[in-house]
C-alpha cells in the first residue's frame, strides 16, 4: 500500500490537494501509472490527451503524470498549457480514450489536481475515479516493456479550437463585452476568440497570472467588483467572468447585475433554444424557476444528482439541449458535452444579436426566488447515515420527496434539500421559497429534524 | 563508489532497473544539487532516439521543475550537441537521456556540467547521496521552474564545427562518404554537416529509430559489416559510423577496412600535434602505445588517466591539452569543446585527408602497429583491492618489469610491452589488457599473466 498518499485527494469528481503537501510529482507519477493502467485494462485503449492550466505547479505535475502514463505503454498527446476547453476539444478531435486536465479549477493557487474526461466530453464518474484511487493506493500498475512504452507527442489545442468557434458563431451586430479571465487559463483562448469574432472587448485580468494576485480564481459575486464596474463604465452589453481553468462562467448584465447560473440557464433556453425545445438537465439544487419558466415553453426538465459528471452523462443519454448545475457549470451540447465556459457568453451574444431588448430586460422577466444555504456540523463517519435516516423519516412525513441525491422535499411554497457534503464534515440544508417569510419558515421546519437526527445517530453509533 | 552512476551516467533496462520513479527521484536530487550552485538554475535537456525517451525525459523534468530549476528541452539531439549548447548558452547543467551504444531495451541518464563536460564523479556522488537520503530541495509552489522548448541546438552546433575546420579546403575535395548513423541521434546532425562540407553522402540507417533496425548501436567490426561492404562497392573515400548518441566515431577506409579507435585516435593526434612542440595529449591507461609513439615523434607528450571520458576531459582542461580521447572512438577537440564528439571527429579527419591528398588506408598504415589482447577474469569485488596490491608487490622486483603505474588498476610496463589489470566498477571481474609489438609475444604474456593472476586471486 502507498501509505504516504492521502486518500483525501480523491474527491467525487476529481483529484485535488495542496501542492507539496498532499500532491507532488511523485503522487502524480503514480496517478499517471494508474490512469495508463486503467486505459489499457478497462478501456482497452491506447492514448490519453494531457493538458494543464496556468498554475505554477502544473508543469512539474503534468510532466510527472505523463511519465507515469507512458510507463504503462499508453501514448500521450500533450496540448501544453491551455484553457480547459482547448484541451477537451483537442481530446475530442484525437478520439482520446481519456483526457486528463491538470487543474484545481477555482481553488486558490497553492492547490492543484487533475480531472479526467472521456474523449467524447463525458465527465469521469466517481466509481471509476475510485478504481484509479485503488490502483494508486495499491501500487497496482502494469508497466510496459521497452518496446511498447508510450511516447509523448505535442499537439495543437489552440488553432483548431479557435477555428471551431469562428466557423460556428456568426453575429450580425457588433457587440461590446467586458471579459474577466481572472488571470486564469481562459486568458489563453477567450480574448483572442472574442477579438476575432469582432467584439468590442474590454479586458479585465486577461493576462495569465498564476498566483491569482489580481482576483481570486473563484468567480463569486464578491470577487467581481472590477468586472461589474467595467461593464458600467464602458457600457458593455454584458460581462463575463471565468474561473481558474475555464469550466464556469458568470454573466453580468448591462446594468452590472450578476446573474445566477439558474437565471443564465433559463435565458439560454428561453431565448436561445426555444426552436429546439428538447430536454434540459438540472440538478436537485436548481431553482424551481427553471421548471416554471421552461416547461410551458415545451422543454422537458430532467432532475439529476449534483455533480458535473452526471450532467455530462445525462446530457449525452437524453440528447439534452442544455444542462444546468447550480454551482455554475452550464453545458450546451450543440457545441460540447463538456462544460467549457466559453460557450456561455458566446450563446448570450447570439441571443442579444437577435433581440431588441438589453440583457437586463430579458433577465427581468425571469423571477428569482430567495434561497438560503445552512451548514450543520456532522462528523464524516456518520454524515451519510444521517442523510439515510432523514430520507426514511421525511419520506413518511411528506408526500413529494425525492431521494436521488440527499433528500429533497417539495412543498407548494418552495423546497428543501438536505445533503451530506462530499468534501467536508458538514450536512447542507438548501432551501428556496416564493418569499422571504416562507423561506424562513421552511428552514426552521427542516432544521429541527436534521439536528435531531445528527444527535440521534451520534448517540447510537457511540453506544 | 557511486551506486547508480556508472562510467557514463546511469544505465539500466527500462522499467526494470531504470523506472520513471527512479528518474523522477534523480531529477529531484539533481535539481536539489543545482540549487546549491545557482539561485535559479537553468537546465538543458535532450534525448537520443530510444523509445523510452519521453518517459524518462518527463520524469527527470518533473523533478527538476519541482526543485525550482527552469528546464529547456532541445528534443532529439546527439550528446555532443547538447554539451556544446550548455557551454555556449551558459546553462547551469545539461541532462541527456541516452544509453549510448547499449542494446535498445536499455536507457540512461547522463549529466553535463556548466562547462559542457560530463559530470565529475564528485558531482555524481553528491546527486546520489541526495537521492538515497531523499533530501530534496522542493520549491514552494510560487518558485517551481518553467518548461520551454528550443530547437536551435543543432544549428548552433553545426556552425561551431564549421568554424573549427577549413571548410573551403574540405569542400573542394567533394569527398564521397558512406554515412552509418546506426539509426541513432547522429541522424539529425551528420547528414546535414557532411552536406555543408560539400560531401557526396551515401546514407545507411540515417533515420532515428529506437528499435535500431539497421544494426546494433555499438560500432564494432561485426556491427559495421554493411558499412564495410558498401564503401568499396560505392567507390567511396570513407565510411563513417556513430554510436547511439553520436559521441563516438568509427571509420572504414576506402577499401572497406575497419579502422580501430586506437588508430583513428593516433592518426588524428599525429596531424593535430604536427609542427607544434610540447603539445599535451590526454588518454586513459588502456590506450595503445601507438598514440604515444606518434605524439613523441612530434615532440609532444601523452598524459595517461583513469578510464572514463569525464576524467580525460578534466585532465585536458587542467593540462591545457591540445587533443585527447579514448581507444573506443571517443575523441575530444578542445578547439570546439571538452567532450567526445563524433561529428567533429569526422570533420577533422576530412580536413586531414584533404590536406594530405592521400587515401585513409595509407595514413593508417603509417601508424605503428601493436597487438593487443583483452580478457576478463572473475574476481569477487571484495578481493579486488588485495589482488591488485599483491600483484604490484610481487612484480616490483621482477627483471621484466620496468615500471609499475597505479593510475587505474595495475599497469606493468615490461621490456617488450605492457600488461594492465583494472577492476570493473559494475561486475565482479578484472579487465586485463596485454600489448606488445607482435602477436606471439602478446599471446605468451597473456598465458603467463592469466596463470599469475589466477593464483593470486585463489590465495587472496
Amino acid at each position: 500500500m502507498n501509505e504516504q498518499i492521502s486518500r483525501q485527494i480523491f474527491r467525487a469528481y476529481d483529484i485535488r490537494g495542496l501542492y507539496n503537501k498532499d500532491i507532488s510529482p511523485e503522487v502524480f507519477y503514480k496517478i499517471g501509472c494508474a490512469a495508463g493502467t486503467y486505459v489499457r485494462q478497462i478501456l482497452n485503449g491506447t492514448q490519453i490527451v494531457v493538458g494543464s492550466d496556468i498554475r505554477q505547479s502544473s508543469q512539474p505535475l503534468t510532466h510527472a503524470l505523463m511519465a507515469g502514463i507512458t510507463a504503462t505503454g499508453v501514448q500521450v498527446k500533450h496540448t501544453g498549457t491551455t484553457s480547459f476547453g482547448q484541451t477537451l476539444y483537442a481530446g475530442g478531435i484525437q478520439h482520446a480514450d481519456l483526457i486528463a486536465f491538470v487543474t484545481a479549477s477555482h481553488l486558490p493557487p497553492e492547490w492543484n489536481g487533475v480531472k479526467f474526461y472521456y474523449g467524447d466530453g463525458v465527465g469521469f464518474p466517481e466509481a471509476e475515479l475510485i478504481r484509479i484511487r485503488d490502483l494508486v493506493l495499491g501500487d497496482k500498475f502494469s508497466l510496459a516493456d521497452w518496446q511498447t512504452i508510450g511516447s509523448i507527442q505535442p499537439i495543437d489545442a489552440h488553432d483548431a479550437y479557435k477555428a471551431f468557434f469562428l466557423s460556428k458563431i456568426t453575429l450580425k451586430k457588433k457587440h461590446t463585452v467586458t471579459l474577466d479571465c481572472g488571470g486564469g487559463s481562459m486568458a489563453l483562448s477567450a480574448p483572442e476568440i472574442f477579438t476575432d469574432l469582432k467584439f468590442t472587448m474590454n479586458p479585465v485580468f486577461c493576462e495569465p497570472d498564476p498566483t491569482f494576485s489580481k482576483r481570486p480564481s473563484d468567480p463569486k459575486p464578491k470577487n467581481l467588483t472590477t468586472l461589474v464596474n467595467s461593464v458600467r463604465k464602458h457600457g458593455s452589453e454584458f460581462g463575463v467572468a471565468f474561473d481558474g481553468d475555464g469550466d464556469r462562467a458568470v454573466i453580468v448584465d448591462d446594468t452590472g447585475a450578476i446573474l445566477s447560473a439558474d437565471q443564465t440557464g433559463i435565458l439560454l433556453a428561453k431565448y436561445g433554444l426555444a426552436k429546439n425545445k428538447g430536454t434540459v438537465i438540472v440538478n436537485v439544487e436548481c431553482s424551481k424557476a427553471v421548471k416554471e419558466q421552461l416547461e410551458p415553453l415545451g422543454f422537458r426538465i430532467k432532475q439529476i444528482p449534483v455533480g458535473h459528471t452526471f450532467l455530462t452523462l445525462e446530457a449525452k443519454q437524453e440528447h439534452a439541449v442544455l444542462g444546468i448545475e447550480s454551482s455554475g457549470h452550464l453545458i450546451l451540447p450543440e457545441y460540447f458535452l463538456f462544460d467549457d465556459a466559453l460557450v456561455v457568453p458566446l450563446k448570450i451574444a447570439q441571443i442579444l444579436d437577435t433581440m431588441k431588448q438589453p440583457l437586463s430586460e430579458l433577465a427581468a422577466g425571469i423571477p428569482m426566488y430567495p434561497t438560503k444555504k445552512e451548514e450543520i456540523d456532522c462528523p464524516d463517519e456518520i454524515k451519510f447515515d444521517v442523510v439515510e435516516s432523514l430520507k426514511r423519516r421525511l419520506s413518511s412525513e411528506y408526500e413529494q420527496v425525492n431521494t436521488m441525491d440527499g433528500v429533497r422535499v417539495d412543498l407548494p411554497e418552495g423546497w428543501v434539500l438536505i445533503r451530506a457534503s462530499n468534501t467536508s464534515p458538514i450536512i447542507r440544508l438548501t432551501a428556496e421559497a416564493k418569499d422571504e417569510t416562507s423561506l424562513k419558515r421552511l428552514l426552521t421546519q427542516f432544521m429541527r429534524p436534521t439536528t435531531e437526527t445528527v444527535e440521534h445517530v451520534k448517540e447510537t453509533t457511540t453506544r | 563508489m557511486t551506486r547508480l552512476f556508472g562510467t557514463n551516467g546511469i544505465r539500466g533496462v527500462i522499467n526494470q532497473d531504470l523506472t520513471g520513479e527512479l528518474a523522477l527521484g534523480i531529477g529531484s536530487a539533481w535539481g536539489s544539487y543545482l540549487k546549491t550552485t545557482a539561485q535559479r538554475p537553468r537546465v538543458l535537456i535532450g534525448t537520443d532516439a530510444r523509445l523510452s525517451n519521453a518517459m524518462l525525459r518527463s520524469a527527470v523534468t518533473a523533478g527538476l521543475l519541482a526543485t525550482g530549476c527552469d528546464v529547456v528541452d532541445v528534443g532529439l539531439v546527439p550528446t555532443p550537441t547538447l554539451q556544446y549548447a550548455v557551454k555556449q548558452r551558459h546553462y547551469d547543467s545539461g541532462v541527456i537521456i541516452t544509453a549510448s551504444h547499449n542494446p535498445p531495451q536499455f536507457n540512461g541518464i547522463k549529466g553535463v556540467a556548466l562547462d559542457g563536460t560530463e559530470f565529475s564523479k564528485d558531482t555524481e556522488e553528491e546527486i546520489e547521496a541526495r537521492y538515497f537520503s531523499q533530501h530534496y530541495a522542493r520549491a514552494y509552489w510560487t518558485n517551481v521552474g518553467t518548461y520551454t522548448s528550443w530547437d536551435g541546438a543543432i544549428d548552433l552546433y553545426i556552425k561551431g564545427i564549421l568554424s573549427a575546420v577549413d571548410i573551403a579546403l574540405i569542400k573542394k575535395q567533394r569527398f564521397h562518404v558512406v554515412l552509418d548513423c546506426g539509426n541513432g541521434a547522429g541522424s539529425l546532425v551528420a547528414p546535414l554537416l557532411l552536406k555543408k562540407l560539400g560531401c557526396i553522402v551515401t546514407p545507411l540507417f540515417c533515420t532515428p529509430d529506437g528499435t535500431f533496425p539497421g544494426r546494433n548501436s555499438e560500432p564494432t567490426p561485426e556491427n559495421l559489416a554493411t558499412l564495410m561492404k558498401t564503401v568499396p562497392e560505392q567507390k567511396a573515400m570513407l565510411g563513417f559510423a556513430q554510436d547511439g548518441d553520436a559521441d563516438r566515431a568509427i571509420f572504414v577506409d576506402e577499401n572497406g577496412t575497419y579502422v580501430s579507435g586506437d588508430q583513428s585516435l593516433s592518426l588524428i593526434g599525429k596531424y593535430i600535434t604536427r609542427g607544434i612542440n610540447g603539445s599535451v595529449v590526454v588518454t586513459p591507461v588502456t590506450t595503445s602505445t601507438c598514440l604515444e609513439d606518434v605524439i613523441k615523434a612530434n615532440n609532444g607528450r601523452v598524459i595517461y588517466t583513469k578510464v572514463g571520458s569525464p576524467v580525460v576531459a578534466r585532465v585536458m582542461i587542467a593540462q591545457h591539452a591540445i587533443f585527447g580521447g579514448e581507444e573506443n572512438g571517443g575523441l575530444i577537440f578542445p578547439r570546439l569543446q571538452y567532450c567526445r564528439d563524433s561529428a567533429m571527429t569526422c570533420a577533422k579527419l576530412l580536413e586531414i585527408l584533404a590536406r594530405e591528398q592521400r587515401p585513409l588506408s595509407e595514413l593508417v598504415a603509417e601508424i605503428p602497429h601493436y597487438e593487443m589482447h583483452k580478457m576478463k577474469m572473475s574476481c569477487p569485488n571484495e578481493k579486488k583491492e588485495q589482488v591488485m596490491n599483491t600483484l604490484a608487490e610481487e612484480m616490483k622486483d621482477s627483471k621484466d618489469v620496468v615500471r609499475i603505474d597505479r593510475t587505474d588498476g595495475v599497469k606493468l610496463f615490461l621490456t617488450n610491452g605492457w600488461v594492465l589489470m583494472r577492476p570493473s566498477g559494475t561486475e565482479p571481474i578484472f579487465r586485463v589488457y596485454i600489448e606488445t609489438k607482435n602477436k606471439q609475444d602478446t599471446e605468451q604474456l597473456a598465458e603467463a599473466y592469466k596463470g599469475i593472476v589466477e593464483r593470486i586471486i585463489e590465495h587472496a
